[in-house]
């Protein structure tokens, strides 16, 4: 069986926030690997740090202390347009709330990341129909988000995320908004995507749905990770 | 062109803010390009009525003769230097003159008068002297010791048309100068001081009755375009080439009205700054608002790795647009009001006196400039105001503004 790859590495990673005066320890110490072609899951309560956690591995934040590494490299260093370039190239963000531009039809938000990278326009075009058959959105191409129900929202945002493929996909509670039938759908989706692409997935939720499909739960409390020994679900 | 194209979008999120934001745009260069044409228009009339009134737009003088005025300081071999002149490229005409004083009687009046030489047939061609003519006739050819009253100098002189006046002065050669001239007609040029002594005299006679010769004290020019004035000041100067004789363009010999004239323009782009000042605030309104409207979206934008540079584009776009679509708005009102007023004018209800010139009509202009200087400064302005929020926009933290908006 053939060794996989470390695609993100965390080293004693440390995030303190001021809030109304207050210094409050979001991250403590975090030392975490996720291998490439996971389907992870951090959980926890509310406020625990998942999505500073998060932030800090995609590189939207910076820590505090501690070192980030992402298929390699050494994100916690680099400068803002290197980061930004390193973002735009390797990962795809899923957000609890969408966040479509609204201004964009579908097909012009799924393709503003390969638009930003300078692929040709008939690739792009290409591509986004591709995308838009494998998350069931064929036809809408045309559509503002306005136009779509939440589901479909988050569809176009998995689409988004995914069509530059990027090493890893980081989603930030990306069931939240959603009933339960559309979320168990979108994550039935996602698995099926990880299973066929070997993308690796990384989700901060406290959704039991996302827990059961995840293939490694990363448990985390009071900015920690409590349980290193790792649940594995499967 | 994907940001050109979410900018013309985002544009219409907030109709009515943008709708406003063009209407004070519009408003301010309409004003602005209307105003310049005003202006331009009002002192361009003002120059015309004041140099082709009378001055004309260029002079030539003997030396310092402007300033210490003096019988002897005459111009010699005029129609030789005004035919050169003539021949120059923007001269419209040019025209000679004597001038001297003397006393003139009539009956029991007598009055110190300023005789003024006038070649009829020039001084037709070059200035609008003749139109200024209120009673009686302009000088009949072949016939001589005719004199055109000021109708100031008339009045003191109980004089009428027909009488025969008579005139004493000093002739280049020491002579005592006296004889008679008939008077053909009177005249009024709005200023009332200049018409209590003016004693116009065809300039073969007035030749003869200063012994002059064939000289002259001053050749009056005019051009076709009043804005080339200096570089055919200049030209003149070149080409007659004569140390003796100082070309004077009409900054220079009627200081005082350019003067006030360019204090008054300074006025007017003190207005300008106001009305700037004015579309200024309402764009930074806007901007701003919009700005802080979407900082989750331009959070958003950052994380999905697009640069700050290309975020500050995204709003420039935004505020150029509708600045630009504005502009042509306002210029093409501008335009309108302006072709309108420089056809009908703008009927003042009460005159007004500049330059010893009285106004009762102004006609505006239409320029380049009046449509140029509210659009450059418009678009200008509103880059300036528009950056600032710009740069708000591409300064957003991702982090904060995906957590908090």
């Amino acid at each position: 069986m053939s060794e996989k790859k470390l695609i993100i590495k965390t080293e004693n990673l440390k995030k303190d926030y001021k809030e109304d005066g207050v210094v409050v320890h979001a991250i403590r110490g975090i030392d975490l690997t996720v291998e490439e072609g996971e389907f992870s899951a951090i959980v926890g309560p509310s406020g625990c740090g998942k999505t500073t956690l998060l932030n800090l591995i995609s590189g939207l934040d910076t820590p505090d202390e501690g070192k980030v590494w992402l298929s390699g490299k050494l994100i916690s260093d680099m400068s803002g347009k290197e980061l930004s370039d390193f973002r735009r190239d390797n990962i795809g963000f899923i957000f609890q709330a969408y966040n479509l531009i609204p201004v964009l039809t579908v097909e012009e938000n799924i393709e503003y990341i390969m638009l930003l990278q300078g692929v040709p326009k008939e690739e792009r075009h290409k591509r986004v129909l591709e995308i838009l058959d494998a998350v069931k959105l064929s036809g809408l191409e045309n559509r503002r988000p306005t136009q779509l129900s939440g589901g479909q929202q988050q569809r176009v945002a998995i689409a988004r995320a995914m069509v530059s493929n990027p090493k890893i996909i980081l989603a930030d509670e990306p069931t939240a908004n959603l009933d339960s039938k559309t979320g168990s759908e979108l994550l039935d989706m996602m698995a099926e995507l990880n299973e066929k692409t070997g993308m690796t997935f990384l989700f901060s939720t406290h959704d039991k749905m996302v827990m059961e499909r995840a293939k490694r739960v990363i448990v985390l409390k009071d900015g920690q990770i409590i349980d290193k020994s790792e649940i594995d679900i499967v | 062109m994907l940001l050109l194209k979410m900018a013309f979008r985002n544009i219409f999120r907030q109709r009515r803010r943008t709708i406003f934001t063009s209407i004070t745009i519009i408003f301010g260069v309409a004003l602005a390009a209307f105003s310049i044409g005003w202006a331009d228009g009002t002192y361009n009339n003002i120059i015309n009525l004041f140099t082709k009134g009378w001055l004309g737009h260029i002079q030539i003088h003997y030396k310092d003769c402007l300033d210490k005025p003096s019988l002897y300081k005459t111009i010699e071999n005029y129609n030789q230097i005004g035919e050169k002149i003539g021949k120059i490229k923007g001269v419209e005409s040019w025209t000679p003159r004597i001038f001297s004083a003397g006393l003139a009687s009539l009956k029991d009046k007598t009055s110190g008068v300023r005789i003024i030489g006038i070649d009829p047939l020039r001084e037709d061609q070059t200035t609008s002297f003749h139109k200024k003519i209120v009673k009686g006739n302009y000088f009949k050819d072949g016939v001589k010791n005719q004199v055109l009253l000021g109708k100031g100098l008339a009045n003191i002189l109980h004089a009428k048309i027909g009488d025969k006046i008579v005139l004493v002065s000093q002739g280049a050669d020491g002579s005592i100068a006296n004889d008679f001239f008939k008077v053909v007609g009177f005249v009024s040029t709005d200023d009332e001081m200049y018409d209590r002594n003016s004693f116009y005299i065809p300039l073969k006679d007035t030749q003869e009755f200063l012994s002059l010769g064939n000289n002259v004290h001053e050749i009056a020019v005019t051009v076709k375009n009043v804005k080339k004035v200096k570089e055919i000041s200049k030209k003149i100067a070149e080409i007659v080439h004569n140390p003796d004789l100082t070309v004077s363009p009409w900054q220079e010999f009627a200081k005082d009205f350019y003067k006030a004239m360019k204090a008054d323009k300074g006025g007017m782009w003190i207005s300008l700054f106001v009305i700037i000042l004015v579309v200024a605030v309402g764009v930074l309104n806007t901007v701003l608002m919009a700005v802080l409207e979407r900082l989750r979206e331009y959070g958003l934008l950052k994380a999905l790795g697009t640069r700050p540079k290309d975020i500050i584009l995204l709003v420039l776009y935004e505020t150029n647009i509708i600045a630009f679509f504005s502009i042509i708005i306002g210029s093409l009102i501008a335009l309108a009001v302006n072709y309108y007023f420089s056809i009908h004018g703008i009927h003042l209800s009460q005159s007004f006196t500049y330059g010893g010139m009285n106004f009762s009509e102004i006609m505006t202009e239409i320029n380049l400039r009046s449509f140029t200087i509210p659009a450059v400064t418009v678009l200008l302005t509103a880059s300036i105001v528009g950056f600032f929020p710009a740069l708000k926009a591409a300064k957003t933290d991702p982090v904060k503004s995906l957590r908090f908006h």
